[in-house]
């Protein structure tokens, strides 16, 4: 996070990370879509090659409050091919939140558990754990045949810490929930750590409610939270660790 | 560490460090600027957010060169200059200025990704149907001139004016994000290279630790082991050889009872050889300096093989013993040696434990195995909680292992009757090295329940080779 108490500007890096192949670009593609032109800028790939991401892609927002507090948010995707650990790595720090975008197919789970193991390696460089940084998990590609089930899915998630979202991302099904699980989960961190909503006078319920709007979804708060099949919306909180 | 390729990606990402002169080419910017001008034949400036000029093109107006030509004119002029530049338009919103001959600018926010990088100057230009100012005047400028002068300056309504500005911005705007995006990718090539440098040059530093240590370590062991094995085993050797010479009679007759305490000297001298390979493989897995020779391996010859060595002593004991495997079974990623080691052990002791007219059965089938749960419970969805194993079961019609014992018979020198006048022989040491050996292959090993009466030792291992570790 970066925060400009000058010009009342407040910026978050949220990273989409995850196996190879397993949407995390289409994600991006599907939140520029489904944004309102207000809030999105331009959807930036880097450096493609047969559409696998080579360093990251990058699309930002910002959000204007009305008290005056602009909040961006930068959201990145990691290319997931192994051969590129160092750029992983790299677009990895710093990161505010992360969204594991895993690929439902049952021949992709060691490949997703893999991608899971390194990047808690990638923290551990960093110095951090998986404790101390907001986390999502989406099932991608719920449309294809031979995929984990959703009964698995929502037993497993049960008993797992961190929300668990089932997505299509190239129709855009849960992309735009398990983005705002994400965010609500990163602010809800960064406003225990840093009093957030107090200094800004900021209410962070409309606020996440109008970036849902202003992505489709119109409603309370709670309605698009409730899209997660399970594991917890548990709010990180600086002294548990 | 400012100035490094990965903060100059946190501040070209993050920060509102970007500047308008670093993301586009001034030549671009220039040619831009100045196929603007000829095709609406008003002046195009472009400033950075600092006040530098960019891009100028333009002609000055012979109505401008007029005024410059009086000192009022270029007083006016310079005034016209500085209020032009103080306005502050908001983005999307360009600020009309007047100018005092009459004409106007037009004045536009350049910004990109929200943030303001600079301005953007168009002008002047004249209305349609507008007239020069009349304080041109009193700037001491020749009047039959300034007709003929106003007619040159271009004309644009301000409409078309705020069109052509709208359309550069938009031009200026592609500019930018592909010169944000070249920027970017140039960085992250550098910041990547030297990443797997520096990944490397730490992985170089490790290994060579690693090496080092190894290799200290192994000195340490060899000497330890080899003192170990070599002082202890050397004299065994000798008393083993020399009590079986005796008990053969090869010294010479001796009598019946000598004969058994010979006996008992050379069976202990067994006992107590079978105790220092233990104690040794013990140590060696505890020091993690047991290697395993892992590959594809098929258990079912070598689940065989540990029958057919234990097969006379099951005959003289009066035990069957029996191997039943399914067909077509999946390989193992293990050291065949080391899941001989196990199973042979386990039977041993099956034979052991079970009397005479029981049986030992060895059956061999596919099976799945639990994926051990990460240690913070993170990421638990993502690990399929189970992969395709091979299950190995030593089942046999003995005493059985009490229920308050299961976990407890894998403990090192652990037995259920440690009596001293316990029935049999050994040194509980089997199953821990058993318990190790199995964990070494990412492997379980558990006791259950035959019935009615008897034990059963199920030993599991993966098929594939793990990922996870
Ligand atoms: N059927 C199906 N295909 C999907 C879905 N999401 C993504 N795909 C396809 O999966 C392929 C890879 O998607 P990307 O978004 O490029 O994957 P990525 O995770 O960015 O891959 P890397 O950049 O290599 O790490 C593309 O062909 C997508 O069209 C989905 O929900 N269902
Ligand atoms: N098949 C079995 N049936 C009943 N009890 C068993 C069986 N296998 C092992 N045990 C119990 O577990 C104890 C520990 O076994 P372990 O193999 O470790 O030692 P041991 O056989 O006594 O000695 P060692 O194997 O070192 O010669 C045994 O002493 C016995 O009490
Ligand atoms: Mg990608
Ligand atoms: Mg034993």
């Amino acid at each position: 996070m970066q925060l400009d108490f000058s010009a009342r500007e407040l910026t978050i890096k949220l990273v989409y990370y995850g196996p190879a192949l397993s949407g995390k670009t289409t994600n991006l593609h599907s939140l520029h879509r489904a944004a309102d032109q207000g809030i999105v800028g331009r959807l930036m790939t880097l450096e493609t090659r047969d559409d696998r991401t080579l360093f990251f892609d990058l699309l930002p927002f910002t959000f204007r409050d009305k008290g005056g507090l602009s909040v961006r948010l930068k959201v990145f995707t990691v290319p997931g091919q192994v051969i590129h650990a160092s750029t992983r790595r790299l677009v990895l720090q710093g990161a505010d939140g992360i969204a594991f975008i895993a690929d439902s197919q049952v021949a992709e789970t060691e490949n997703n558990a893999t991608a899971f193991v390194d990047l808690k390696e990638n923290l551990k460089t960093y110095g951090l754990t998986l404790k101390q940084i907001p986390l999502i998990i989406q099932f991608n590609k719920r449309d294809l045949a031979a995929v984990r089930s959703d009964e698995e899915i929502a037993a497993l998630a049960a008993q797992g810490r961190e929300p668990v979202y089932l997505a299509v991302a190239t129709r855009g099904d849960g992309v735009v929930e398990s983005f705002i699980g994400l965010l609500y989960l990163t602010w809800s961190a960064l406003d225990a750590e840093h009093d957030l909503n107090r200094k800004f006078g900021f209410d962070s319920t409309a606020f996440l409610e109008s970036v849902a709007k202003k992505l489709g979804h119109d409603g309370p708060l709670s309605d698009v939270l409730a899209a997660c099949v399970g594991g917890a919306l548990e709010v990180l909180r600086p002294e548990a660790e | 560490m400012p100035g490094s390729p990965t903060a100059l990606l946190d501040e070209l990402t993050l920060g509102r460090a970007v500047e308008l002169e670093s993301l586009v080419d001034r030549g671009a910017l220039r040619e831009m600027a100045e196929s603007a001008h000829q095709l609406f034949g008003a002046s195009l400036r472009i400033f950075s957010q600092a006040g530098g000029l960019l891009a100028d093109a333009s002609s000055q107006p012979r109505l401008y060169a007029l005024l410059d030509q009086g000192q009022a004119g270029r007083t006016a002029l310079s005034a016209v200059v500085s209020g032009v530049k103080s306005v502050e338009p908001e983005p999307e919103h360009p600020a009309e200025v007047g100018c005092v001959t009459g004409a106007r600018y037009l004045v536009a926010s350049i910004s990109y990704d929200s943030h303001a990088l600079g301005r953007l100057i168009l002008g002047p230009y004249r209305e349609p149907g507008a007239a020069p100012s009349g304080s041109l005047r009193e700037l001491g400028l020749d009047m039959a001139q300034v007709p003929g002068a106003w007619a040159e300056l271009p004309e644009l309504s301000d409409q078309e004016a705020h069109r052509v500005v709208r359309h550069l911005s938009a031009v200026l705007d592609l500019i930018l994000f592909s010169g944000h995006k070249a920027l970017l990718t140039s960085n992250m090539h550098l910041a990547s290279v030297q990443e797997s440098y520096r990944e490397l040059a730490d992985k170089n530093a490790k290994l060579q630790h690693a090496f080092d240590r190894l290799k200290e370590l192994d000195r340490l062991k060899s000497n330890f082991l080899g003192t170990v094995s070599h002082e202890l085993r050397t004299p065994l050797t000798s008393i083993i050889g020399y009590s079986e010479m005796l008990r053969e009679g090869i010294a010479g007759e001796i009598s019946a009872e000598q004969k058994e305490f010979v006996q008992t000297i050379h069976a202990k001298g067994e006992q107590l050889l079978e105790l220092i390979k233990g104690l040794l493989d013990l140590s060696k897995l505890e020091s993690g300096t047991m290697s395993l020779r892992k590959s594809e391996i098929d258990v079912v010859p070598v689940v065989q093989d540990v029958a057919q060595t234990l097969a006379p002593a099951a005959r003289k004991k009066g035990v069957e013993i029996r191997v039943v495997s399914e067909t077509g079974l999946p390989t193992v990623w293990a050291d065949a040696e080391r899941v001989r080691q196990v199973l042979l052990n386990l039977s041993e002791n099956a034979l052991k434990f079970t009397p005479t007219e029981g049986s030992v059965t060895l059956t061999v089938r596919a099976s799945m195995i639990e994926r051990r749960a990460d240690e913070d419970g993170r990421g638990l969805v993502l690990f399929s909680t189970k992969r395709p194993a091979i299950e190995i079961r030593v089942v046999d019609t003995g005493i059985g292992v009490p229920d308050g014992e299961k976990e407890k018979v894998f403990d090192a020198f652990y037995q259920v009757d440690g009596s001293a006048t316990r029935e049999h022989e050994g040194t509980g040491l089997g199953l821990s090295i058993v318990r190790r050996l199995v964990d070494a292959h990412d492997g379980t090993v558990r006791v259950e329940d035959n019935t009615p009466t008897g034990a059963v030792f199920v030993v599991t291992i993966p098929c594939r080779r793990t990922t996870i570790a």
